[in-house]
């Protein structure tokens, strides 16, 4: 790159380079970065350890939201590549911006029209909806985490990652100074302490969307915060005159106070305001389409052949994101070229590769009964099938399947693979089914739960893909048998 | 003072080391065999709560099911089981694990797991071996192959990893086909070992 300096750089993690501070908050520092072999330019997020929020559940959310943000590709979030500590630091590694922050955006052009924000609002909208479903939620959304590419396209950066920083403490304590708000009453209310993560977003998204065309904050009191929470409380804001009555009414409706009563993103999407010229996105949880060598080895191993231990990782072990290191530079041997990923966007084309053969001892290494987490953890929830129907086949029922459940299923690149997303009672509960060769004739199909609640994914398993692939497959496992 | 005596007297188990110098054989810190005696403390006291870890113990310690056979069990018991007393002492244990821990070498991994597939012990993986392993561990799944499919695979197996073709598996073979495959080593590694190093476990937990 242009940028090359003769100076040494600082080396983080024994493989980026620091460039250059991009910006600096009270516990993080963000840097700009080059990975030392490939090249490769990221932003490096650098937080202080004594931030980080401690309550084992807290952690537990954490890790399986840092997880599945790994996994995540959306146009409008930046993608998180890796998130890595040693004993003071949390290095947090994603995808670099060009372009600055949405603050930054709006003071440089002033007056900032109807269509410009109904822009904005709808890709903060699409991202926020599409996190949300995968079970991630942001938890601070504001200008300063929302960038603006060249091209105008935001894209909204830490989710998944809010928990790392105590932000709510440092929003109390901002708010106590007087700078911007976005935290939704009933989190300070509640002092963070058990409020919807859906209906907080959608509150923040609205006090954005209120800045972008008012120019200044609905509700901002530099010197009495009771009486700004008076005002939330009343929903007692200076709407200007200049904004439409349609934009005008979805504002309103955003800054509820009360969460059950605020407009939730599907009714927010029926807004006449909103649907001007939306398209719809359809986007998928991705592997690994981007020509990184960093990220891939992670992921590549661990969704290709390695369901035993990621499956038990992914939603209930903390040290998830370790697991993923160190053992992964190898199994490059299914990565696709970039061309032929360009072209499987779209799910219907599974059917056109062919799945990754097992050899004998794959099916030892992999076999969960060849397995000692059991003694430290619980194991792992996962299910293996053996068919000889064609893979095209076995892709359509497990879609149909899907579909009949009201699953999402999305067909993963460089592999044969469905991946299923649906909001269950239990929260969104997220299934993976990879299938392999085994022999010419023959193709074994893993299932297993990436996230969410055990009893829900068996329930699933047992009234609903159990049933459903009778007939197709050779040996199934007797219902409740799912590890 | 008291402190010194009241910890001569406390009970330790049968076969129990002193983790210093168990952390100094292994990859180990004292603290992490400390904690791994906990672990130990509790599988060795869930049966028959003589201290020792038996056969029915490890099982229901990695299975939550003492009684169901299980070819892994049983092949990994034995190789625990250095003194081949029919029981797992601490310090077997400790240093057993050393191997799933993620900075043990890969040429250990390799050699461990190679005396774990040559069931009986000949020097050799076997076209037998492999096949008993692979039918075993999928009839554990409750996965039934026929006969051919399983020769299919063992077959296919055998002509990328046997090089010089004669029919079983030698060390410097299977250590050449592990290097070019390392997925093939995943259950060697086991992550929940990595309780010092600056990870994430360690990021939240501390």
């Amino acid at each position: 790159m242009s940028t090359m300096a003769t100076d040494p750089q600082p080396l983080v993690m024994g493989r980026y380079y620091l460039i250059k501070l991009l910006g600096k908050g009270s516990f993080a520092k963000v840097y700009k970065a080059r990975h030392a072999e490939t090249g490769e330019e990221v932003a490096i997020k650098i937080m202080d350890k004594d931030h980080l929020a401690k309550s084992g559940a807290e952690q537990q959310q954490i890790m399986s939201e840092i997880d599945i943000m790994r996994r995540v590709r959306h146009p409008n979030v930046v993608r998180l590549h890796e998130v890595m500590a040693n004993k003071k630091r949390i290095f947090v590694v994603m995808e670099l911006v060009r372009g600055g922050s949405l603050l930054g955006y709006l003071s440089r052009n002033r007056g900032v029209g109807e269509p410009a924000a109904r822009r904005v609002f709808q890709q903060l909208v699409s991202a926020v909806e599409y996190c949300h479903s995968r079970g991630v939620f942001h938890r601070d959304i504001k200008p300063e985490n929302i960038l603006v590419d060249g091209k105008g396209d935001i894209k909204v950066a830490d989710f998944g990652l809010s928990a790392l920083a105590d932000t709510k403490h440092d929003a109390l304590l901002h708010t106590v100074c007087g700078t911007p708000m976005y935290i939704a009453p009933e989190v300070i209310l509640n002092r963070g302490r058990g409020y919807d993560g859906v209906a907080a977003d959608v509150w923040a998204c609205g006090v954005v969307l209120f800045v972008i065309v008012a120019g200044c904050l609905p509700f901002s009191s530099v010197t009495d915060t009771g009486a700004m929470y008076r005002k939330i409380v009343r929903r007692q804001y200076d709407c200007p005159e200049s904004l439409s009555p349609g934009l005008a009414r979805l504002v309103r409706r955003i800054l509820s106070p009360l969460p059950a009563q605020r407009i939730t993103i599907p009714q927010i999407k029926q807004m006449p305001w909103f649907r001007r010229g939306f398209k719809e996105i359809n986007f998928y949880i991705g592997s690994d389409e981007c020509p990184r060598t960093l990220g891939d080895y992670h992921d590549l191993d661990s969704d290709s052949d390695d369901d035993s231990n990621s499956t038990v990782s992914s939603s209930e072990d903390p040290s998830s994101p370790v697991q993923h290191r160190g053992r992964r530079m190898h199994t490059s041997v299914s990565a696709p070229s970039l061309t032929s990923l360009e072209k499987e966007k779209d799910s219907s084309v599974p059917a056109m590769r062919r799945p990754k053969s097992l050899n004998a001892f794959d099916i030892i290494a992999s076999s969960p009964s060849f397995d000692l987490s059991g003694l430290f953890d619980e194991p792992g929830e996962q299910m293996r099938f053996v068919s000889a129907a064609p893979v095209p086949k076995i892709i359509a029922k497990l879609e149909e399947i899907a579909g009949h459940v009201s699953f999402t299923a999305r067909t993963k690149e460089h592999q044969v693979s469905i991946e299923a997303t649906r909001n269950g009672l239990r929260g969104v509960l997220i299934i993976s089914a990879k299938v392999f060769e085994l022999t010419q004739d023959l193709v074994m199909v893993k299932v297993c739960k990436k996230a969410g609640d055990t009893a829900e994914y068996r329930q699933f398993c047992d009234k609903e893909l159990k049933p459903g692939l009778r007939g197709l497959v050779d040996g199934m496992p007797p219902a409740g048998d799912s590890a | 003072m008291g402190c010194a005596s009241s910890k001569q007297f406390k009970r330790r188990t049968p076969g129990y080391e002193d983790p210093n110098i168990l952390a100094k054989e292994t990859t180990f810190s004292v603290n992490e065999v400390e904690a791994l005696y906990e672990l130990y403390k509790k599988i060795s006291n869930s049966i028959f709560k003589d201290g020792i870890i038996h056969k029915e113990e490890f099982q229901l310690a990695l299975f939550r099911n003492s009684s169901k056979k299980n070819l892994f069990a049983d092949r990994i018991f034995d190789l625990f089981d250095q003194k081949r007393n029919g029981v797992i002492e601490f310090g077997e244990f400790v240093r057993s694990l050393n191997i799933f821990h993620p900075d043990t070498p890969m040429t250990e991994k390799i050699a461990f797991a190679f005396r774990l597939y040559d069931l009986r012990c000949t020097g050799f993986i076997e076209r037998e071996e492999l096949k008993e392993l692979v039918i075993a561990l999928l009839n554990e799944s409750d996965l039934f192959l026929s006969e051919e499919a399983v020769e299919q695979i063992v077959d296919q197996t055998f002509k990328q990893a046997d090089a010089n073709g004669d029919g079983k598996i030698d060390p410097d073979e299977w250590k050449d086909f592990a290097c070019k495959n390392p997925a093939l080593l995943r259950n060697m590694t086991l992550p929940y070992l990595n309780m010092q190093k600056s990870t994430w476990a360690r990021a939240v937990v501390m």
